[in-house]
């Protein structure tokens, strides 16, 4: 338990350490918030007074600070304020409305890119040394070196606009109604994308379950498995990649980072209107409140991917349960 | 000695290895001399709009006429110099870090909680921020992502210091009476520096990458051209113009010079590392 209370502590005090940057970026920008909503056109003085005092931007740093955090922590749900972009929806209804759909893309392609890197690490394990293993893991450097947001291209070029097979941008066909309909329209929506997520992950995952299963491969119990008789297959699945999770799942947090980046990237190439679309158009735009509340978000995703990481890190080690 | 040990070690260097620097090479030639022997400018627009790939157009031109071949070859030079500076930075600033938190345990929670920080906040977005804050300069995109790429390298540096330490010979080194600096700068970096190496080379090729991104977003002025910018280009009008060569040849060469940095890192850390051999 003490594994899992220091890891509390650390993705508590990240957290709030990430709050507050998100506070304090925003307002690093030149110029006020009024001012960069006016864009370039030039507002009469008491028009910036009214934008301000609407914003809240005209009070002293520490009570804006100070309703910042109220308006998160103690309001739920969090309130953002008002985007500026959207006006006048609020920042919480906008990630609201998005944030299941970037859930959806990173949920499929994380667990389909896992099982395809388990399946084809745990099959090279096998078959060391064989073309097998070598195309294996030339395949995976490949991906890991691919611009995420190009293969999306590639594959809307080949498949939406060339083949005519998928459709070429959106989370769902306008028309698409509801019930099984909707549905359907949605996964056809979503098979790009997705494909596009797993071709990255797995580029990322496979070379880190590789080393661990070659660091499973010398251990005692495997060579004491193997002398036992067991079957090649039965060590494979049963020993090695077993103990090859581990690595993997402790980086789950860190994955979860870098995955978020790949997924803002992708979301913008397929005009998938999900959460990391519309952190592009905030920061781009510089709508701060959106701004803050994206951030906020993204970090959280962040943050409990690792944590779950852990909790499962300690189920699966008992190691770590002294 | 060291320069015969060097040596030795080019020649038996990997198949992978040797790949990937010709590769490099390859892509390296072409954005510091293709621009003196390519006959168009990068901004010359001329009448042989939408043309793919022929002998006097070998990677095609767009629908303004540009010849995308000299696009690549003088749109490279801003990529790759902030992809090497930043990747130099990072490499130095967490071999800096990785050691000093691996070797003084005081100074360890506090580094490694920094690391951890940096690590858990989206780069992406960041990085995206400050490019529409403030003007966007080389020197910007650099700083930032040397801010932001140093975390890992220190991580694993440090894990290596820190099994480093333990060994016997240092022991014997601080019985011995050496200064603690002197046991770090003349036995602990040589023994983690080949690691750093490594992680620059791959840090290389991820922020080539991610500089791309950047451009391809928008960031910065899409008017000028760069990889990522004719790709921000490419995705507007190129699939209503039918021009896949016109997305395939910057991504394509992106991806290569990705590519021959990975295997080279790959390769390197595979010999660092025995554990991974096959």
């Amino acid at each position: 338990m003490d594994f899992l209370k220091k890891r509390i502590l650390t993705a508590v005090a990240v957290f709030f350490v990430a709050v507050n940057l998100d506070f304090i970026l925003p307002r690093l920008a030149p110029g006020t918030a009024a001012e960069i909503f006016a864009s370039g056109t030039k507002l009469p003085q008491h028009t910036v007074q009214l934008l301000n005092a609407r914003f809240g931007l005209d009070q002293p740093v520490f009570v804006q600070y100070y309703l910042f955090m109220k308006n998160i922590f103690a309001t739920w749900p969090p309130y953002f304020g008002v985007s500026y972009n959207f006006y006048p929806s609020t920042v919480t209804y906008l990630i609201g409305v998005r944030l299941p759909w970037t859930l959806l893309l990173i949920g499929t392609s994380f667990v389909l890119s896992f099982y395809l890197s388990y399946l084809l690490a745990a099959l090279s394990a096998l078959k060391r040394g064989s073309k097998f293993e070598f195309a294996a893991l030339y395949t995976s450097i490949v991906f890991w070196a691919v611009p995420g947001f190009w293969i999306g291209l590639i594959l809307i070029w080949v498949f939406a606009v060339y083949l005519g097979w998928l459709p070429v941008f959106g989370n769902v066909g306008f028309d698409a109604g509801s019930g099984l309909n909707f549905v359907l329209s949605v996964i056809y929506h979503a098979i790009l994308p997705v494909v596009t997520l797993t071709l990255v992950v797995f580029g990322q995952l496979y070379f880190l379950l590789r080393g661990a299963a070659q660091e499973a491969l010398k251990s005692d119990y495997v060579l004491a498995a193997k002398a036992r008789g067991l079957r090649n297959q039965v060590i494979a699945f049963a020993y090695i990649m077993r103990n090859s999770f581990l690595p993997v799942i402790s980086l789950l947090g860190y994955s979860m980072a870098s995955l978020i980046s790949v997924v803002i990237a992708v979301e913008f190439v397929f005009g998938y209107t999900g959460l990391g679309d519309l952190v592009v158009d905030a920061v781009i735009t510089r709508d701060y409140p959106l701004i803050e509340g994206s951030f906020f978000f993204l970090t959280l995703i962040v943050i409990v991917g690792g944590l779950i990481g852990d909790v499962l890190m300690l189920r699966l080690d008992p190691r770590l349960r002294r | 000695m060291r320069i015969r040990r060097i040596s030795r070690s080019i020649k038996n260097a990997s198949l992978a290895a040797k790949v990937g620097s010709g590769i490099v090479l390859a892509i390296f030639v072409l954005v510091l001399v293709g621009p003196f022997f390519i006959p168009y400018g990068p901004y010359d627009t001329s009448s042989v709009i939408d043309s793919p790939p022929t002998l006097a157009h070998p990677f095609g031109t767009d629908y303004l006429g540009h010849d995308i071949m000299s696009q690549i070859a003088w749109g490279g030079d801003s990529s790759l110099l902030v992809g090497i500076a930043s990747a130099l930075g990072a490499a130095l600033l967490g071999l800096l870090v990785g050691v000093v938190s691996g070797y003084y345990d005081r100074l360890q929670p506090l580094l490694d909680g920094g690391a951890d920080i940096i690590l858990t906040f989206p780069s992406l977005p960041l990085l995206i921020l400050f490019g529409s804050m403030f003007p966007v300069t080389d020197l910007l995109i650099t700083g930032i992502l040397v801010f932001v790429l140093w975390p890992p390298i220190s991580r694993s540096i440090r894990a290596q210091v820190m099994s480093v330490k333990s060994r016997p010979y240092i022991e014997s080194a601080k019985v011995s009476g050496m200064t603690n600096r002197e046991i770090l700068t003349r036995l602990v970096i040589p023994e983690v520096g080949p690691i750093a190496i490594a992680y620059f080379v791959l840090t290389v090729a991820a922020a080539v990458v991610i500089v791309t991104v950047l451009q391809f977003l928008g960031v910065g002025n899409p008017d000028i051209v760069s990889w990522g910018s004719i790709l921000y280009w490419s995705q507007q009008f190129a699939f209503y113009r039918g021009d896949w060569w016109w997305i395939l040849a910057p991504g394509l060469i992106i991806t290569l010079l990705a590519l021959g940095f990975a295997l080279i890192g790959f390769s390197v850390e595979e010999i660092m590392n025995p554990r991974l051999r096959t």
